[in-house]
């Protein structure tokens, strides 16, 4: 019987998967994209079609006050209330208040912001971000 | 003494030079293991885990926006995934469609202009009529209502405001 003396420990060579792994690392990090940039989409009413023809959907208005005070209004529907449908609140209060109003009309989706002047960007974007994530999707800026 | 005592002892005299040593040349005959292994699988750990977390935070997207350095995007922590249209940018007094300067007057001309482009380009492709805007979180409503404005004027009624996410 013939014994084969064969050497068992094989080493697998890693220097071609370093050199791999190297290449990988070095392609990624300068193709990397540190910031993550979104969007936030409003869409603006464009004039063609009659008030008539346009379907009347819920809609909650938003008045931005000096200091952070917003007022709410809601047009367009029967299934909230007068007294809940115009309310005056502060930012911290709105969470609570938008998904009351939802609870109440789910058909409410549509929100018209109405900065003020002096109202800063990062205010309104804040504001949209609420609303997104009380559901309210449809968002319009109301032009001064 | 200086082959017994000093540090080359136990450095040069067992590398690789130790064979050739002139000190003393008998030492080529003793048979040393010069074979120095490194640990590579820590480094290949290593190496994997920053290829898995940079894959992790690709983006195929690329940098759409190109930023200075003074503008602070709003953040917002529902956004959307940004994608390529006209860009408007208000940087500090200037404004900047598609990074060529333009003054608040001449926008809605420019943005009717990109129309025009499209429909020479695509005919009868409906436009999009999207419009992104970039600007700095500070930035007062009075100035982002002229662009707000001059789009709803060009027809462009889908405005996406870039945002960073939170």
């Amino acid at each position: 019987m013939r014994h084969n003396r064969k050497h068992l420990d094989f080493e697998v060579n890693l220097i071609p998967c370093i050199d791999l792994l190297s290449v990988c690392i070095c392609f990624l990090l300068l193709t990397a994209v540190w910031l993550q940039v979104g969007s936030m989409n409003v869409k603006q009413a464009i004039g063609g079609q009659s008030a008539a023809e346009t379907p009347k959907k819920p809609q909650l208005w938003v008045n931005m006050g000096a200091d952070g005070d917003l007022t709410l209004n809601v047009k367009e529907s029967s299934a909230i209330p007068r007294k809940l449908a115009q309310m005056k609140l502060k930012i911290v209060d709105l969470a609570k208040a938008v998904t009351q109003l939802k609870s109440l009309d789910p058909a409410l989706n549509t929100v018209l912001i109405q900065p003020r002047a002096q109202s800063e960007y990062d205010e309104i974007i804040g504001l949209m971000d609420e609303f997104k994530k009380a559901g309210l999707n449809d968002l319009g800026v109301v032009p001064l | 003494m200086l082959e017994t005592q000093s540090v080359l002892t136990d450095t040069a005299m067992t590398s690789v030079l130790a064979g050739e040593s002139q000190l003393r040349p008998s030492h080529a005959k003793v048979k040393r293991n010069v074979n120095a292994d490194l640990l590579l699988t820590a480094l290949i750990d290593a190496f994997s885990i920053l290829v898995i977390f940079l894959l992790a935070s690709f983006s195929s997207s690329g940098e759409l926006l190109t930023m200075s350095k003074d503008m602070e995007l709003p953040k917002a922590s529902l956004n959307e995934i940004l994608e390529r249209n006209p860009v408007v940018k208000i940087d500090g007094t200037k404004l900047y469609l598609e990074d060529k300067e333009i003054t608040t007057d001449s926008l809605i001309a420019e943005l009717i202009q990109l129309r025009k482009q499209f429909a020479e380009t695509r005919p009868g492709e409906e436009y999009p009529g999207i419009v992104t805007v970039q600007a700095d979180r500070r930035l007062k409503y009075e100035l982002l209502n002229q662009i707000v404005l001059a789009a709803s004027a060009a027809g462009f009624g889908d405005i996406r405001f870039a945002v960073l996410a939170k």
